[in-house]
């Protein structure tokens, strides 16, 4: 009589499991098949390669977020440390800076910048969201000061290859995917980040050192959010300070869409992947059928607060056993 | 199955919105393109931005509908050249004939350019000229002339030389750069010192300049706002440190706030840009190109002076 009863309940945890990791993906498909059913103009190889290009921005930066999201952490700040990074790679160039040096640089900086909101927060004990957000109108106003007066444009050939055309920057996003996938899934720093992000009091106690962890995660982020700016001047050939505003929010968005809790603990690059292509579909799609920017908001809006329902709606469901 | 039912209809619910959207676009993706229709695409500044902008929209829209194109507006919701350079690919994947460009920042659109030129799709600028050879047409101000216009005008209405103000856009841009370089010529050719700073055509940033700037040189006569909101920033900032006295404030479009503004004998002056005209010239442009007529390929219109002998007859 127990076997009986035991097999129906695994095959109903392994079904609701998979459910919840298909959900978005299946969204995703729905959406792109809609737009495909819609627009002739839609269903065409070129459609397709610029949805994975206008993927590549936003892609890189919310990797960035899912780990510090997953990890149960926030940052708000990587909106504006891109427009920072975005004018410091502008300065490197007018400074005469190598290609090389100029890229090295950015990525540094953006892992500092990173770094040091982790340390802020672990050190001063803040919340994440009062912390970051001092640190979002700290790096807006570095990057005015910097950028204040300078026409930064014509960048080095060499640089504008990072950007241009469909294989690198789209080959450089998937690099970052597949990096952040593996130290998620493959890392005793990625087991870890969903142990904090699970429970931080019961993993401090378990011996992790949370706080070294917390840093090492926000860092990644900003070094996401570096590698993110930089793939955007070089694809648009110049640089100015008023870059990313309200970038980090796209981000969390689009993180949320895939899947990834905002509570902590649960989630993955593989979701950021499908929530990303969800938004960029969103709006590659609407713009096809016609429909004005301001509805594609509206529409993004709209996919946010339904997705983060469903992950509500399911921990409930999760609850009742 | 109270679940299976609750589910199939959130999934038709989300097909619904989708498509209802669709409508909302006018339904015009449901119909396959006609063989003679014209479509053409718009992309500039977001219209909640400025009236210049909400104004230039309009203005093209009024334009496509006057000669039977269909448009469709694929202006960004931010001031953002990522966003706007994302909605010209869109546009060229979308197949349309021809794609007017604001540009948000002339220096964006050189890949995107080179996809429009290899599928033949026509592109022409307004307001502000982009460097690209694809560009076949554009209409806008003679920028420089109309801001070296401003600048006799200032020199001539200013008879205390001192410190001038230029509160100014995005460095590099085309536009923001011929406004600058107009009115400080002059300026400097007639004894003023001028302050130069890049505000990115943002009306808060123009306010945070223009309130610091007025704090660190006391002796600034003249605050000039290359576009008409950064004018008006300027304005309040010279209003909230009690310089009303003291110094004039100049802007650039001729907007319905700023020409309500001289009304009233605050703002000195602005340049009036014909975004009407502006409009216009660039459909028929493009209109004629995409048919295979000759055209006109850049025409630079005159600004002038509106100031308190003639801000009536332009007042809505």
């Amino acid at each position: 009589m127990e076997k009986k009863s035991t097999m129906p309940r695994i095959t109903s945890v392994v079904l609701s499991r998979m459910r919840k990791e298909f959900q978005p993906l299946l969204g995703l498909l729905i959406i792109y098949a809609i737009f495909a059913i819609l627009s002739s103009t839609f269903r065409t190889l070129d459609t397709f390669k610029t949805i994975l290009t206008q993927a590549v921005i936003l892609g890189t930066l919310a990797t960035g977020s899912t780990i510090v999201l997953i990890s149960g952490g926030l940052d708000l700040s990587i909106g504006s440390l891109f427009g920072l990074i975005a004018v410091c790679t502008g300065r490197m160039f007018l400074l005469g800076f190598p290609v090389a040096l100029v890229v090295f640089f950015s990525l540094a900086i953006g892992a500092a910048c990173g770094a040091l909101n982790g340390a802020i927060i672990v050190g001063t004990g803040i919340p994440a969201f009062i912390g970051t957000l001092g640190m979002m109108m700290g790096y807006r106003g570095l990057a005015e000061l910097l950028g204040a007066n300078r026409d930064m444009s014509q960048f080095p050939e060499s640089f504008q290859m990072i950007g241009r055309g469909y294989l690198i920057p789209i080959g450089i996003m998937v690099m970052t995917f597949l990096l952040v996938y593996i130290i998620l899934s493959r890392t005793k720093l990625g087991f870890n980040c969903y142990a904090i992000g699970g429970s931080n009091e019961m993993a401090r106690r378990g011996g992790v050192p949370v706080k070294k962890y917390y840093i090492v995660y926000y860092t990644l982020g900003g070094l996401c959010a570096a590698i993110s700016a930089i793939i955007l001047a070089s694809r648009l050939n110049f640089t100015n300070s008023s870059w990313g505003v309200g970038l980090e929010l796209n981000a969390i968005g689009a993180v949320i869409i895939g899947g990834t809790s905002l509570t902590g603990g649960v989630g993955g690059v593989g979701r950021t992947v499908i929530g990303v292509l969800i938004v960029t579909t969103l709006n590659a799609g609407l713009s096809h059928l016609g429909v004005s920017s301001s509805w594609q908001r509206i529409s993004i809006g709209a996919v946010i607060i339904f997705a983060v329902w469903l992950d509500i709606m399911q921990r409930r469901r999760e609850a009742k056993g | 199955m109270k679940r299976i039912c609750k589910q199939t209809v959130l999934i038709l619910l989300a097909i619904l919105c989708i498509t209802s959207l669709a409508f909302a676009g006018g339904g015009k993706a449901t119909k396959e393109k006609a063989e003679e229709e014209i479509v053409i695409a718009y992309t500039g500044f977001p219209g909640g931005i400025t009236p210049f902008w909400a104004q230039m929209t309009q203005y093209v829209k009024e334009e496509a509908e006057a000669l039977g194109v269909t448009l469709l507006d694929m202006s960004p919701t931010q001031a953002d050249a990522a966003m706007q350079k994302d909605s010209v690919d869109n546009a060229i994947n979308r197949g349309v004939d021809g794609i007017i460009i604001g540009a948000v920042d002339n220096r964006a659109f050189g890949e995107s350019l080179d996809n429009a030129a290899a599928k033949g799709i026509f592109c022409v600028a307004v307001d502000t000229a982009i460097d690209h050879p694809h560009i076949s047409a554009l209409a806008q101000t003679d920028n420089l002339a109309s801001a070296r216009l401003l600048g006799q005008y200032i020199v001539d209405h200013t008879p205390t030389k001192g410190k001038a103000l230029i509160l100014g856009g995005t460095l590099g841009h085309q536009t923001g750069d011929a406004r600058r370089d107009g009115v400080r010529q002059v300026l400097e050719a007639n004894g003023f010192e001028v302050i130069f700073r890049a505000c990115n055509w943002d009306d808060r940033l123009a306010y945070e300049t223009a309130i610091n700037e007025l704090g660190a040189h006391p002796d600034i006569v003249v605050v000039f706002g290359a576009w008409d909101p950064g004018a008006l920033a300027g304005l309040a900032a010279v209003k909230e440190k009690g310089l009303m006295n003291k110094i004039k404030v100049y802007g650039f479009d001729g907007l319905p706030p700023a020409i309500k503004s001289i009304q009233n004998g605050e703002l000195t002056a602005t340049i009036k840009q014909d975004n009407k005209q502006m409009a216009q010239v660039i459909m028929r442009s493009l209109v004629a190109q995409i048919e295979g007529q000759e055209t006109v390929k850049k025409l630079l219109i005159d600004g002038f002076v509106i100031d308190s002998s003639n801000a009536d007859q332009f007042a809505e």
